[in-house]
């Protein structure tokens, strides 16, 4: 036996600072919680999705690039596949072009057409984008091809939502 | 453009570009053959989607032209031409026929759109990415054939 004996005013009042403190626990944690949330939030990786290209084959002349994420359209969820163009411009830096024209929508490739092998060509209505993506005057685009923005993983690169550019030819 | 209310409205507003209407022809049959039905009407379905993703633009694509195998060809034919009129006074200069029946081989000549015929891919063992790989192979080929088309009546 202890020594220390626990009188019963002791003890009544170690049971219920232990009860209490519980209590107290309970019912702040939530709060503190709901306060630091953003930081426990799992890093979502944004909406940016993986390709299968590596950073270290982009090269300057631009290549196709396909990559797939789940869509849902109400109630049925489908694999879509997009496509960017991507390459080095003159700085180094990776462009990543959608490859929807501005006119209509067809598909545009890149060299495509033989009397303009350096340039984005559509074969709809013969629509044409340098390499930059802008329009050339007189085609029937009217804007530039939308850009993807980029983002660099484990070597690999990912791609996020096309945004359009505002710049005008 | 798809049948959606969506590509509709772009089409009105910029009618003069899309000249190009695409009929998928689906047979439908029940009992044993109602497999290969499926089959096929799912290969011409993926198809003709991925087409109408490279060439959104100019194409229209309708909804298919459906038929029961076991009817009357006189039915059939007649059904479709009458599709071909309604188009045809609707501003399309070219109609495409898509279909894996090979039975439209024989009366090409009396449809006045074009006939493209594919002998259909069983594509159920395939997986996503092996799937969409042979059908974009099949369709760079058809690519060309449009291009070609269109340069015709330039």
């Amino acid at each position: 036996m202890s020594k220390h004996r626990v009188s019963r005013r002791q003890f009544l009042s170690y049971t219920l600072t232990g009860v209490g403190g519980f209590m107290a626990a309970g019912m702040l944690m939530p709060m503190v919680r709901f306060a630091i949330d953003p930081v426990l939030k799992a890093e979502a990786g944004g909406d940016f999705i993986a390709t299968p290209l590596k950073i270290k084959d982009i090269t300057a002349e631009p290549q196709r690039v396909d990559f797939t994420f789940e869509q849902k359209d109400a109630w049925y969820t489908s694999e879509v596949t997009n496509t960017a163009w991507v390459y080095k411009d003159e700085q180094d830096n990776i462009v990543a072009l959608s490859p929807v024209c501005k006119h209509l929508g067809c598909t545009v490739g890149w060299a495509s057409s033989e009397d303009h092998p350096d340039q984005f060509f559509c074969p709809c209505h013969f629509g044409r984008y340098t390499k930059d993506g802008t329009n050339v005057k007189g085609t029937p685009p009217l804007a530039p091809l939308d850009v993807y923005p980029i983002q660099e993983k484990d070597g690999l690169l990912y791609l996020g939502k096309a945004e359009p550019r505002t710049k005008e030819a | 453009m798809k049948w959606v209310s969506k590509d509709i409205e772009t089409y009105l507003s910029a009618k003069e570009y899309v000249d190009t209407a695409v009929i998928p022809l689906y047979s439908v049959s029940f009992g044993n053959e109602m497999k290969q039905s499926a089959s096929s009407a799912e290969f011409i379905t993926l198809l003709t989607n991925y087409l109408e993703r490279q060439f959104t633009g100019r194409l229209m694509l309708v909804p298919p032209y459906t038929y029961l195998k076991s009817d009357q060809y006189e039915d059939i034919m007649n059904g479709l031409k009458k599709w071909e009129e309604k188009i045809e006074k609707n501003e399309f200069k070219h109609i495409f026929y898509i279909t894996s029946e090979i039975e439209w081989k024989n009366v090409e000549d009396e449809l006045k759109g074009s006939l493209i015929w594919l002998p259909s891919l069983p594509l159920e063992y395939l997986n996503e990415s092996q799937k969409m790989s042979m059908i974009e192979s099949q369709v760079k080929q058809l690519l060309t054939l449009f291009t070609q088309k269109w340069h015709e009546n330039l």
